[in-house]
């Protein structure tokens, strides 16, 4: 998924109307096959599992049982990053989540971001500095970089270092991605006044 | 109590979740207690560990806890690396929850968990070993308290739950330092912790994954007791190269129970865990200590010296400023 996709087109398929009887009937059935049945709230919506294995990993939830693409699938062993989520507000990779146990959560994916002006910023900046090429992490650097901002809108170099560690790009070499970064602090006017050297990252 | 065939359990008190362990175990089903997931998810997905029942300790607040009483902390199980981080109450502590892993890590992963997993290197665990901390399980038969280094020692207790660990309020100056690979991605090869306690005039310090669990440098604490001019807290410089020295020899000793990784062989890890020692030790005590003078008398031509280079590691580098995380050398683009 491009940048631009992430915050109109890619929201999460409308809830499917399940009324009570459908419900009890689903959960009678998932008991019966000891198949866990629970809710998620992904994005704002709350969406019921089904059939799910029990050791099912959040991520494999999400884009397996529930259609939800936005969160990318890469290492499943906690490494890459790119199926990033926050779960009540925190930065998480959902390939370490028990899916079973968001449930109760709130998880929201990139898709989720939309309504919010900073990852809109986010998502912009990313395209014009030249941060998303193959554009296979961006949906999890833009959750993790949402996340940073909105709890340290002046993050500096190190913590922008520190707070992106768990998300790999195999082909920016992160420096457009701090670009992008910095661009948005300018943008907001949150990078100091000659703060433009910072832009470029030396490593 | 909540029941339900889907294997899925989610307690909402301890007192619950050991009812609940004991049961799906009279059951003969394998249990597994559930903290964050970082270690057991992915486990459940590379298919190392089979389980029919999960008890998730999401929703049992009490584990979340993190307590201070007149001389001692005491931090819940459900407690995350995050958590941790930013408690000024114990900056040892925090400095080491904050090189663990990354964000996501952090966030995620519990103090209970890095007990229940029980990683030879582990960051928390290497720290704690050094802080002589205690930790509080509760089973059928009651709750226990034991010293960490017993409670690793021991088999662990296939119906006990982790509630706590306990540790003592510091003392003067902490510091724990690892080295391994990409820091957000794997746990370290070897680590080490130095706590000083400048009121009973005490030094602990412990090297995690050189065995099977963290190790206590008893020789070279014992020499550092001696060393220490205790009213200032401070020792020489030269004492910085013979504490390390020590730690060495002690490490070489354990040779044959040496842990075998992808990058460190038993060389490998002897060499940084004193190292790693005589930084931390430096680090702690005299931190005028002549960064050149360290570095060479610390690396003469060390096997690896190239990982152990002051520029990828060392107190010059920004990598390794006390105010930064990633003293391992490692940044979102990796440092190899
Ligand atoms: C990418 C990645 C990087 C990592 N980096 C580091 C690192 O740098 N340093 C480091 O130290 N670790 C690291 N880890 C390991 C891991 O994050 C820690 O061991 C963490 O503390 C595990 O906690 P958890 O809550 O996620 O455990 P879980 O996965 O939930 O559980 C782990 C084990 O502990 C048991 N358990 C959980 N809670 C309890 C309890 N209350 N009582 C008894 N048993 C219990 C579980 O049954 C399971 O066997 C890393 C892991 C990953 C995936
Ligand atoms: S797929 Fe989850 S971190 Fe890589
Ligand atoms: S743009 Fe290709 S992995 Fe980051």
């Amino acid at each position: 998924m491009s940048g631009s996709e992430a915050g109109s087109n890619a929201g999460p398929e409308p809830p499917r109307p399940l009324g009570a009887e459908a419900e009890a009937e689903a959960e009678a059935a998932a008991e019966a096959g000891g198949l866990a049945l629970y809710r998620l709230n992904v994005d704002g919506f709350l969406r019921t599992v089904s059939g799910a294995w029990l050791g099912d990993s959040l991520l494999t939830v999400l884009r397996d049982r529930l259609g939800v693409t936005a969160v990318k699938d890469a290492c499943e062993q906690g490494r890459c990053g790119a199926c990033s989520v926050l779960i009540d507000g925190r930065l998480a990779a959902s390939c370490t989540v028990l899916a079973a146990d968001a449930d109760g959560t709130r998880v929201v994916t990139v898709a989720g971001l939309g309504a919010s002006g900073l990852a809109r910023a986010i998502q912009a900046r990313f395209l014009s500095e030249g941060a998303v090429q193959c554009g296979f992490c961006t949906p999890g650097f833009v959750v993790a970089v949402t996340e940073l901002l909105t709890r340290r809108p002046d993050a500096d170099d190190q913590e922008i270092r520190e707070a992106l560690a768990g998300n790999l790009c195999r082909c920016t070499g992160y420096g457009r991605i701090v670009a992008a970064i910095r661009a948005v602090q300018q943008e907001r006017g949150i990078l100091p006044i000659g703060g433009e050297d910072d832009v470029e990252w030396h490593p | 109590m909540h029941w339900s065939a889907s294997g899925m359990l989610r307690p909402s008190t301890v007192g619950e979740a050991v009812e609940m362990l004991s049961a799906a175990r009279a059951a003969g089903l394998e249990a597994a207690l559930l903290g964050g997931g970082t270690d057991l998810v992915p486990a459940l997905r590379a298919g190392q560990r089979q389980v029919q029942t999960i008890i998730g300790l999401r929703r049992v607040l009490e584990l979340r806890v993190r307590g201070a009483g007149a001389d001692r902390l005491t931090i819940g199980a459900g407690v995350t690396y995050t958590d941790l981080v930013g408690w000024s109450l114990s900056p040892g502590l925090a400095r080491a929850a904050r090189v663990v892993g990354s964000a996501q890590i952090r966030n995620t992963g519990t103090v209970g968990g890095a007990l229940g997993s029980a990683r030879p290197a582990s960051d928390l665990l290497t720290f704690l070993t050094a802080a002589d901390a205690e930790v509080l399980t509760v089973s059928p038969r009651g709750p226990r308290r034991q010293p960490l280094a017993r409670f690793l020692a021991a088999r662990p207790e296939p119906d006990a739950l982790v509630t706590a660990v306990r540790l003592a309020r510091p003392g003067g100056p902490a510091t724990y330092l690892k080295i391994g690979g990409r820091q957000a991605a794997y746990p370290a090869e070897v680590s080490c912790a130095v706590v000083v306690d400048r009121v009973r005039h005490t030094l602990a310090c412990a090297v995690g994954g050189i065995g099977r669990q963290p190790v206590r440098m008893v020789e070279a604490e014992a020499y550092a007791q001696a060393a220490v001019d205790w009213a200032t807290g401070t020792v020489s410089s030269a004492a910085a190269a013979r504490f390390a020295d020590l730690v060495t020899e002690a490490t070489q000793a354990l040779t044959p129970t040496l842990p075998v990784g992808p990058h460190g062989s038993a060389r490998y890890r002897i060499h940084a865990a004193g190292v790693l020692a005589g930084r931390a030790f430096a680090r702690c005590l005299n931190p005028a200590i002549a960064r050149p003078a360290l570095a060479a008398t610390l690396l003469p031509a060390a096997p690896h010296s190239d990982f152990l280079r002051p520029d990828t590691f060392g107190p010059d580098t920004p990598h390794a400023d006390p105010a930064t995380p990633h003293v391992d050398g490692t940044g979102p683009q990796g440092a190899r």
